[in-house]
């Protein structure tokens, strides 16, 4: 009895999972110059808009926040931290939203044009996954405890999101712009 | 028109610009409102006389589009500490009272508008939100210096 209940159980399952794995939309083979344009957004974003060390490594400077507890008011104090949490939760927030953008991206298009072997697909999943866990972790962190509360942790995502970036510039060769624009005219071309 | 700009061309039209004008501003808090303040509000085109008979208009909105991007990373990897100084320096270059500086920054904000185009909008906010310490600091310095005159006026008097 129990093994039928088992089988059923396990059947149900992979029932399930076949659904959702035929439900799933497949990519067009030409790939979208749009979905291409906006993935090499996204990474640039991250690149150079959240991930710059100077930049990360001011906005979580502790430096500003013995200076201030020296030098201000407690109110300019207060503010100072609430602008400071503000900044921090944003900061993990977008570069949390760019990397799931990544990860979409990469799981939806990349098998169609990048040049990935299977331990590069491996490393990079495990490294999306990673950085999701640290960066929710982070928001918890900063929502509960401040930003100051964990400056090794933001070093380590910082880290680690530069070597998704790395890693997704390395292995999507075909995410210049040059291309995409050339993607773009043969589309327009073409009509599509 | 922009692809026909020289790049060497831009690159000695900022050397100029930084030897001749920006080399009188000693803080980036300084260059980054002056090299703000040159910029068209309805075009987002930056404007320098001098600089484009020397070289071209189009030459020299590059460079000072450059400028204005170097004083703003400048500004950014500023320290709150470091910020009160420039905002220190800066208030006696204005010649402004600091009470009409105060009010007139607390209520325009207008190192806003002062930031170049295309930065990345976290950057900006972290930036305001490090003016807007710096300016609250700074004005209690003040106070404290002009308590500090008040006391010590009495003591003076004596000798005068």
């Amino acid at each position: 009895m129990i093994q039928l209940i088992i089988s059923l159980l396990v059947g149900l399952a992979l029932a399930v999972s076949l659904y959702f794995f035929a439900r799933r939309s497949k990519p067009s083979a030409e790939g979208s110059a749009q979905q291409l344009r906006e993935a090499r957004q996204t990474l640039d974003s991250l690149q150079f808009g959240l991930l710059p060390s100077d930049l990360v490594e001011r906005i979580f400077a502790r430096e500003d926040l013995e200076y201030v507890l020296s030098a201000a008011r407690p109110d300019v104090q207060s503010l100072f931290l609430l602008d400071r949490k503000k900044i921090a939760l944003a900061w993990v927030g977008r570069v949390r939203s760019a990397v799931f953008e990544l990860m979409r991206f990469h799981r939806g298009h990349a098998r169609l044009h990048a040049r990935l072997n299977f331990s590069t697909e491996i490393r990079l999943a495990l490294n999306f996954a990673g950085l999701l866990t640290a960066c929710r972790l982070l928001q918890i962190t900063f929502y509960l405890r401040g930003p100051y509360a964990a400056p090794g942790m933001v070093r380590s995502a910082a880290a680690a999101a530069g070597r998704v970036c790395s890693i997704s510039e390395n292995s999507l060769a075909f995410l210049n712009v040059k291309r995409v624009d050339q993607l773009q005219s043969r589309e327009a071309r073409h009509g599509i | 028109m922009r692809s026909t700009i020289n790049r060497s061309d831009v690159e000695l039209a900022s050397d100029d610009l930084r030897r001749r004008t920006l080399s009188h501003m000693p803080s980036p808090l300084e260059r980054m409102i002056y090299l703000g303040s040159t910029r068209d509000y309805n075009t987002g085109l930056y404007y320098h006389d001098g600089l484009a008979s020397r070289f071209s208009e189009e030459v020299a909105c590059e460079a000072l589009a450059n400028c204005h991007r170097e004083a703003y990373r400048q500004l950014l990897g500023s320290s709150v500490e470091d910020l009160v100084r420039q905002m220190d320096a800066y208030i006696l270059s204005t010649h402004t009272a600091p009470r009409d500086f105060i009010a007139a920054w607390t209520s325009l904000q207008p190192y806003r508008v002062a930031v170049p185009a295309g930065t990345d909008p976290l950057a900006v906010e972290f930036l305001c939100a490090n003016v807007r310490i710096a300016l609250a600091i700074w004005e209690a310095h003040q106070d404290g210096r002009s308590r500090q005159r008040l006391d010590a006026s009495p003591q003076l008097s004596p000798v005068q």
